[in-house]
């Protein structure tokens, strides 16, 4: 079924092209068409990954465009990440399909959420599917697309227009610098396939500081989508989005782009050690960073956005430190436990309409079925022993441990304390304490209910494709057979499991029993807890800088268009004016004048004949 | 053969019939006037499915006796002959199949203007002539005179049909091209007093071939070559235009008729591209190499310049003019790559720059139709009413933007390519208009589809109900009325191609890539 891979994106595709053009006459019909769409390429997909495990990987092309004697193409390629990554996909993208039949009942634009999902599951699997820098850019940009528009899927909301616009702009930052690292690595080695530059890399057609240049500049475009510091500040807003659409673009599989990209073009950073520090770095800096910030947040969507972050930042910090494996498990588990947590939270708002978690208390027993779920997934996130977190986690922090810096290794720690703690107060104050006037209050549909079940079994069940003690299948298959699990000190799942508990238990203290003040730390450090509120005033820093610089050239350039461009078009048409006129004061009808003048003109002509012979140059 | 006269001279027979159509019969004449783009239209693509096929365009070529200026006692029987000459390649092919397709929509999207019809489609239709003329042309005179009459008919459309301060805009318009065009004779005239003939195959036998140099009636020294190139990319500068040439584009673009800016922004500009590659790379290879940094230095300013420019505008059409500076910035950037990527690039951008911004002026006409302005500050919202109209506005940013998958990303990226080849870092500074391009089509689009209804008009709607929610989304609400038929299949065709070329770019490189390659062997020699 491999061959057949190119036909899963199609469907989606076909649903969005259905959907465009008939939507507004299918109006709530039209879920069916995109979930129809979404689980036939679910089914394909499982078949191309059956078929992958028993095989090796397929790959076809067809061109593009031809460049002189260059033949661009467009393809698929059935490694083993990509399958992995298209069932990863399409599982998520069903079940948000599922979902939001629900979620989205009556608003007036369903049948358009509904194209627009389809159009981004499209560029989704496309992504994941490309043999070549090339589609993968093209897609890379799509997945932006489909992520932009359903941002601003509220358009009439100038928050969300306002979100739609910077998700676009602070991912194209990114972008660039993957336009550009592309590009060089195509005129040193003449192609865009994976596969020739892998080569290149390996016969030495590629130096080592051209290396280290192009995948510094192609991890620029993973920083922009997987908001990583510093370009992450459109992901929190994202969250003006629809639940689901945070669920599934900016939580279980666009915003992991950034790590499928740099999974895929692996051994193009491992030959790079400098690259791969960054990445190591950026990975671990995020993880922490945006970790603080989900301390305070009071909005139930921000505070799982910026968990988001951190955990991307922790999956790139696997791959900084050499475990592509870990990367992809911890993609695949969080993939799982935050589109969980998201679609529980999207209940969770469906039923008491805020999303302010200060304004929620007492939901555990109004939301039976909700409830239970995004305990799972916190558990899984925090991290506890025999949830699919713990064991990607722990795989993470053996990596950072054996090939990482120390201090990274560190920060990871200290973001997992974070993170417990985070998750449970976001748990206790929304599920525990007293009910607060949500009576009516009362849990989702089966259709919204039944795929978060899914989602809560996964989020269990994933982690034992790579446990310590049944062994370790997924890295095997991953990485061919080459995979071996790193001896890893046994203290570090210890550790993991004491920081996790430590977590939950001080959320327990503060927003649990209530034993701890809640303003513990606003009380003693009033400016640390406002920097965090404030999101360490990034957003302000760059309108200081960035924005006011861009905008003071172009108020620079106005001024030079208006005043000086024009001016010298004046002048020249001064010149011509005034040319005109002396030679019209010139034609005076006076004979004298004009046998003066041809006589001069004539001599004039005679001169310059002598002096060059007739021709000139 | 009188296939290629044929169809240059084919909207002649709506001229002439429009003559006979009584002037206030503005039904029929704006059908026969959309009618008369039809036939150069079907031949143009007819040329290009057989071309497709394996056709050789050379055997259109035609010519004829025009003038002969032998009688003359001082000058040999071979000289001085200027011939009524057609003829195309895959180049010409390519830009005469947009001129015929725009000319049509164009002509379609007219349906909005009210005043003098009659005059109006005369005009339109002679513009239509000579843009297919400057293309089909196999001679250097041909080419000027063709290029003249789209000047004349430029200037009498938009200085009688524009709007506030469109006679302005016409003298600008006349002013600089005028300039362009005496520098262009200047040049031209030269190389027939040098070499005899004004046939651009012809001349370029003459200027190549060392053994053809001693039929040169006077030696052209390489500095007089230089020259005459230097002259001839300063005239095609200011027609593209490049910076600091570019004003006259500005006062174009927001005075006249949208659907005359279709043709201008979408053909008139792409001549001087044109005009670059056929005799800038084609006639002078070796003297180009040196003007060749000049040109990517040019481009790159011209790219970052429009687009920080177009980031303060909040007029749409000074928007949109803005972005049509710094998306031939990336014509002018592909032609200083000078290979093969670099001017295949250039083609492609300027074709996808044409039907980009004839989608965009398109919905510009329309949307002045209905708000009675395109000023974004008093727009706002108009998904709501309008949520066709927006989607295909969004659509028209997006292409402008250079969305991988429509055919703004193909011309952007082909150009990037050749220059990250011969000079990366420039090149990379020149991919930052990537981020502006974002910024501002985004901010433009978004503020007038986008948030609250600001608009007089939608406010008294709003206003009636009080309680305008989701719930009341997308229903055309009074006085503003959304895309409607005969105004959305020129926008679904446009669309259409735009997608087409930007999913398989193929479509247009296969007749290219003959043509390219011959130039390039121009330069390798």
């Amino acid at each position: 079924m491999m061959n057949l891979a190119w036909v899963v994106p199609l469907f989606p595709l076909g649903s969005f092209i259905l959907l465009l053009l008939f939507g507004r006459r299918w109006k709530q019909r039209s879920a069916y068409v995109g979930i129809a769409a979404a689980f036939l390429s679910l089914l394909l997909a499982l078949a191309v990954l059956v078929d992958r495990l028993g095989g090796s990987t397929y790959e076809a092309n067809w061109t593009w465009m031809t460049i002189g004697g260059v033949t661009l193409t467009v393809g698929i390629s059935a490694t083993a990440l990509n399958a992995w990554m298209l069932v990863v996909v399409a599982l998520v993208s069903w079940l948000v399909h599922v979902y939001s039949q629900g979620y989205m009942a009556g608003d007036e634009r369903f049948s358009t959420f509904y194209a627009y999902l389809g159009l981004f599951t499209f560029a989704m699997l496309g992504l994941v599917l490309s043999p070549n820098l090339l589609q993968a850019y093209i897609f890379w940009e799509l997945v932006g697309l489909g992520s932009f528009l359903l941002i601003g899927f509220y358009f009439y909301k100038e928050e969300a227009k306002a979100a739609a616009k910077k998700a676009f702009i602070m991912t194209r930052i990114g972008d660039v610098g993957f336009f550009i690292g592309m590009m060089l690595l195509f005129w040193q080695t003449h192609s865009f396939d994976y596969d020739d530059i892998f080569r290149a890399v390996g016969d030495g057609t590629l130096s080592p500081g051209m290396t280290t240049l192009a995948v510094i500049l192609i991890f620029i475009g993973a920083i922009g989508k997987s908001g990583q510091f510093p370009l992450h500040t459109w992901l929190p807003d994202a969250m003006e989005g629809p639940t689901p659409v945070s669920a599934l673009i900016h939580a279980a599989t666009m915003v992991a782009a950034g790590v499928y990209l740099v999974a895929a073009l692996f051994p193009l950073y491992e030959a790079s050690h400098a690259a791969m520090m960054t990445v190591a770095t950026i990975g671990g800096v995020t993880a922490i960073f945006a970790a603080t910030i989900g301390l305070v947040q009071t909005d139930i969507k921000r505070v799982l956005a910026y968990s988001t972050i951190s955990q991307l930042g922790y999956m790139m910090l696997a791959l900084g430190a050499g475990s592509y494996v870990a990367a992809i498990f911890h993609l695949t588990t969080h993939a799982f436990f935050k589109a969980l947590l998201f679609l529980a939270a999207g209940s969770v708002i469906h039923a008491v309409r805020t999303q302010n978690i200060e304004e929620m208390g007492g939901l555990w027993r109004r939301l039976p079925w909700t409830a239970p779920l995004f305990l799972i997934g916190a558990l899984s996130i925090s991290g506890v022993p025999l949830f699919a977190g713990f064991f990607s986690k722990d795989e993470i922090l053996t990596a950072a441990w054996t090939n990482g810096p120390r201090l990274l290794f560190w920060l990871a720690v200290a973001a997992a304390l974070l993170t417990s703690f985070y998750m449970f107060r976001l748990f206790f104050l929304v599920f525990a304490g007293k009910a607060r006037h949500h009576e009516d209050a009362h849990d989702a549909p089966a259709s919204m209910v039944a795929p978060m079940l899914v989602l809560g079994v996964l989020s269990i069940a994933s982690g034992y494709m790579q446990t310590p003690w049944f062994g370790s299948f997924l890295g095997e298959w991953l990485t061919d057979g080459a995979y071996r699990h790193e001896a890893a000190p046994g203290w570090i799942a210890v550790l993991a499991t004491i920081v996790s508990f430590a977590g939950i238990f001080l959320a327990w203290l503060m927003y649990g029993a209530q034993k701890m003040p809640r303003d513990w730390l606003s009380a003693r450090v009033p400016y640390v807890d406002e920097l965090l509120r404030r999101h360490y005033y990034i957003d302000d820093i760059y309108r200081l800088t960035v924005v006011s610089l861009v905008s003071w050239i172009s108020r620079l350039l106005t001024y030079v268009d208006r005043f000086l461009v024009e001016g010298l078009a004046r002048l020249a048409a001064g010149i011509v004016g005034a040319a005109a006129s002396a030679g019209s004061r010139g034609q005076n009808g006076q004979a004298q004048t004009y046998g003066a003048v041809t006589v001069a003109g004539l001599a004039i002509l005679v001169v310059i004949f002598a002096l060059t012979g007739g021709y000139w140059l | 053969m009188m296939f290629l006269s044929l169809l240059v001279f084919s909207p002649l027979l709506g001229i002439v019939l429009l003559m006979f159509v009584r002037k206030t019969d503005e039904r029929m004449i704006q059908w026969l006037g959309t009618a008369a783009t039809v036939p150069p239209l079907i031949l143009a693509l007819f040329a290009f499915i057989q071309s497709g096929r394996g056709f050789r365009l050379e055997r259109l070529d035609e010519a004829r006796d025009w003038v002969r200026l032998t009688d003359l006692p001082f000058l040999t029987d071979a000289a001085y002959v200027i011939r009524y000459e057609l003829g195309i390649d895959g180049l010409s092919l390519v830009f005469i199949v947009l001129t015929a397709v725009l000319a049509t929509l164009a002509a379609l999207a007219s349906m909005l203007v009210k005043t003098e019809k009659k005059g109006y489609f005369l005009w339109l239709l002679a513009l239509e002539i000579g843009m297919l003329g400057v293309f089909s042309a196999a001679n250097f005179v041909w080419f000027f005179l063709f290029l003249e009459v789209t000047l004349v008919a430029m200037f009498l459309l938009v200085g009688k049909w524009g709007g506030f301060e469109r006679e302005r805009a016409a003298y600008s318009y006349l002013l600089y091209n005028g300039l362009g065009s005496a520098l262009l004779l200047v040049v031209i005239a030269v190389l027939l007093a040098r070499t005899g003939t004004a046939n651009f195959a012809l001349l370029h036998e003459m200027l190549h071939n060392p053994a053809a140099e001693g039929q040169l009636i006077a030696p052209l020294t390489e500095e007089g070559r230089r020259w005459l190139l230097g002259g001839l990319l300063l005239a095609f500068a200011v027609k593209l235009p490049a910076v600091p040439f570019h004003r006259w584009i500005i006062r174009v673009h927001v005075e006249a008729p949208p659907p005359v800016v279709m043709l201008h922004a979408g053909v008139l500009l792409k001549i001087a591209a044109y005009g670059m590659i056929r005799f800038g790379v084609g006639l002078f290879p070796d003297e180009f190499r040196s003007f060749a940094g000049v040109l990517a230095l040019f481009g790159v300013i011209n790219v970052l310049y429009g687009a920080l420019l177009a980031l303060r505008q909040r007029e749409l059409k000074r928007v949109l003019a803005y972005s049509s500076v710094s998306h031939m910035g990336v014509v002018l950037i592909g032609l200083g790559a000078l290979n093969e990527a670099g001017i295949q690039g250039a083609v492609l951008q300027s074709v996808a720059h044409g039907l980009i911004s004839a989608l965009s002026f398109l919905l510009v006409g329309v949307l002045a139709h209905r708000m009675g302005t395109t000023d974004i500050n008093r727009l706002g919202g108009l998904t709501k009413a309008m949520p066709l109209f927006s989607g295909y506005l969004l659509t028209a940013a997006l292409a402008l933007l250079g969305l991988p998958g429509l055919a703004g990303f193909v011309g952007e990226f082909t150009s990037f390519l050749g220059l990250f080849q011969t000079k990366p870092a420039l090149a990379a500074v020149g991919a930052l208009g990537l981020i502006f391009a974002a910024v501002y089509s985004l901010k433009a689009v978004l503020d007038i589809t986008f948030g609250r209804p600001r608009d007089r008009r939608e406010a008294v709607v709003s206003s009636r109900e009080p309680q305008a929610s989701a719930a009341s989304l997308g229903e055309p609400q009074g006085g503003v009325v959304d895309l409607q038929g005969k105004e959305a299949v020129p926008a679904f065709i446009l669309v259409a191609l735009i997608v087409a070329v930007g999913v398989y770019p193929q479509l247009l490189a296969a007749p290219l890539t003959a043509v390219v390659k011959t130039m390039m062997n121009g330069l390798g020699g």
